[in-house]
């Protein structure tokens, strides 16, 4: 990209970054995803019972404690401490969404790139595919391709991936037709620049922004759906302490000890409200009506 | 109508594509996946002639591609296999589960539309202040709880602490069976009005209100968050502008001319999220002991009963597309500006 470009492309970012700061609810939305992932990635160096938190403890005498000053989410049947369980469960959580996520954009990409770009035979045929894909219920997918595959934190990811690529392959395809067309493409076909130079130098960087933004912040989804397959049972598999999964080990022994599923889920609720609250902010802030007045009025 | 036959043509064309496309996933998963399909179809304690008929009745001694021949033709004749948790024909199965999920999808979807068009309209109408911002953060939060937590605890302080609200089934056997209740058409609620029994009526109404509103959640925020966009858009357009500078009342140019205006692609985005809303009951289902499709496919998933998963998760695929189908085409035959 040139400098004029890039600098083009800093000064939009600013605006918007402006606009979520200027917002009490998105910076909120910011706050928690910058918290959940600085969590997520010290999360195992700071627990304070770690035998507890991998499931690698039983305290038979400690079961079922209420919340308390020790026991801050109190202790699940086996007597191990909630809070630390929950707080590791921030990493699986990391884990799973950015893999999801990131995996879906591995296959989505190309293939919305080759399909918009290239086109062709190849091209439509992909396309067709990803239609067929995308008029599967997207959670039906997930749920045969994770009760196929077993239980276990990588099938689950790969069920959800599967299920998900199809997105964003869609969403490349709309970005790379409309981009095919603007004047600075054919100035670069007219330079004699390859096809594929074209491609990877000009039209990917283009129509990667939005479709990464998207991305980012469908990790919010992310959570949510490893969460529902975790708690029917044909998600990651126990002692790991995945928020989906504890609600679901709380379940038996919710009306003795609500405590169990209560924090792990709350902890769902927080996370994927960033993520959400984030991504509306950023939506709004897209809107050019009031990009104009924040602009205007200089804040 | 602005439907184009190509057009039509072109989505029935993807509909049977698709149906083809989860038939040979569904195919896979039981048939080719699993090392022994046969120990799996005639159960744990087969006897070895019990083993060599499944063989044969699976076909497994022919080749693949025969295999899925009589696969789709089984499928087509409407023989979908025996469940082996219940020992009843799959699709009689699916069927009969199919009134239960419809009726709390229905009664959830009563409930986003009365509530979330509603907030939609106040957001827009007060933009930026505090409404909005209520609406806003209420809106996305029921768009980021996980249902089946929602449920656990909504169950939890409503049934076991407050004994307000029934915590499972449809409708309580006792009430049922004193008022000699037969369902006919298996919407309890409407086959209770059609036989003028009260009780059982107000007794199904309890037992749905806490599943139907946790469901209600995503469609109600979905058109709540569509009503705002899609109303903040109409009423910068100029023939409002002009209408208000007329000196029309507010409240006529709002309600008649933007509203109207504004709708169809709310209804049409909640058509769509129709079938998505079915998908989402399956955790509802399961915790409310609600016997829909969902209660049925979990059900088969935990005892790895493979012809009732599959053929409940064929059915729900085939109900999803065509009533996307169907929403479009009625999108596009209501609203004269969408071309298809």
């Amino acid at each position: 990209m040139d400098r004029s470009k890039g600098e083009a492309l800093m000064s939009e970012l600013k605006t918007t970054f402006k606009m979520i700061k200027r917002d009490l609810v998105s910076l909120a939305g910011l706050v928690i995803v910058i918290s959940f992932i600085v969590i997520g990635l010290i999360a195992p160096y700071i627990l304070t019972k770690p035998n507890d938190a991998w499931g690698l403890a039983y305290h038979v005498k400690e079961a079922y404690k209420p919340p308390s000053t020790y026991h801050l989410f109190g202790t699940d049947e086996f007597g191990r401490d909630m809070f630390n369980r929950v707080l590791l469960g921030t990493r699986f959580s990391l884990l799973i969404s950015v893999s999801v996520v990131g995996l879906a954009l591995l296959i989505g990409i190309p293939i919305g790139l080759i399909g918009g770009y290239i086109g062709g035979k190849m091209g439509t045929s992909l396309m067709r595919v990803t239609d067929m894909f995308l008029a599967f219920p997207p959670l039906l997918l997930a749920i045969v391709l994770a009760a196929t595959l077993g239980r276990g934190l990588a099938n689950t990811i790969i069920a959800l991936a599967i299920a998900w690529w199809p997105w964003y392959s869609r969403l490349i395809f709309v970005q790379v037709n409309s981009i095919k067309s603007s004047p600075y493409i054919d100035a670069a076909k007219v330079m004699g620049l390859s096809k594929f130079a074209i491609m990877f130098r000009h039209v990917l960087p283009n129509a990667l922004t939005p479709v990464t933004v998207q991305a980012a912040l469908d990790m919010g989804s992310a959570i949510l759906e490893a969460a529902g397959l975790s708690f029917l049972g044909i998600g990651v598999k126990p002692p790991t302490p995945e928020w989906g999964l504890l609600v679901s080990l709380g379940w038996q022994s919710i009306n003795r000890a609500w405590w169990i599923s209560f924090f792990p889920g709350l902890a769902i609720v927080i996370v994927v409200l960033g993520f959400n609250l984030l991504a509306d902010g950023i939506r709004e802030a897209m809107d050019p009506r009031l990009r104009k007045a924040v602009l205007m009025k200089g804040v | 109508m602005p439907v184009s036959k190509e057009y039509l043509l072109k989505r029935i064309i993807l509909l049977v594509v698709v149906i083809f496309g989860v038939l040979i996933i569904t195919f896979t998963i039981t048939r080719v996946i699993p090392a022994h399909p046969e120990l799996l179809w005639a159960g744990p304690h087969a006897t070895p002639e019990e083993i060599a008929k499944a063989r044969e009745e699976l076909h497994l001694n022919d080749n693949i591609v025969i295999q899925l021949y009589y696969y789709l033709v089984e499928f087509f004749k409407g023989d979908w296999g025996v469940s082996w948790r219940t020992r009843t024909p799959v699709l009689a199965g699916v069927l009969s589960a199919l009134p239960a999920t419809l009726e709390l999808v229905i009664v959830a979807f009563m409930i986003a539309i009365l509530t979330g068009i509603p907030l939609g309209i106040i957001a827009a109408v007060r933009r930026g202040g505090l409404a909005d911002q209520t609406i806003r953060i209420l809106t996305v939060l029921g768009a980021s709880v996980p249902v089946f937590w929602l449920a656990l605890i909504t169950q939890l302080v409503f049934s076991s602490w407050l004994h307000l609200l029934p915590a499972a089934y449809r409708v309580d056997a006792s009430v049922a069976l004193t008022t000699g209740f037969h369902p006919i058409t298996g919407f309890y609620l409407l086959d209770s009005l059609i036989e003028g029994n009260l009780a059982v009526f107000v007794n199904a109404s309890e037992h749905i209100i806490l599943p139907a509103f946790i469901l209600s959640l995503y469609p109600m925020s979905l058109s709540s968050r569509m009503t705002r966009a899609l109303m903040n858009e109409v009423l910068n357009e100029f023939y409002i502008r002009s209408a208000l500078a007329w000196g029309l009342p507010r409240r006529l140019v709002i309600y008649k001319y933007a509203l109207k205006n504004a709708i169809a692609p709310v209804i049409a985005s909640l058509g769509l999220s129709f079938g998505y809303t079915i998908v989402g009951a399956y955790l509802i289902e399961i915790i409310f002991v609600w016997p829909g499709i969902g209660y049925y496919t979990a059900m088969s998933l935990l005892s790895f009963d493979y012809p009732a998963i599959t053929g409940s998760i064929v059915f729900v695929a085939l109900f999803y597309t065509t009533i996307n189908l169907v929403v479009d085409l009625v999108h596009a035959w209501i609203d004269p500006r969408v071309k298809l």
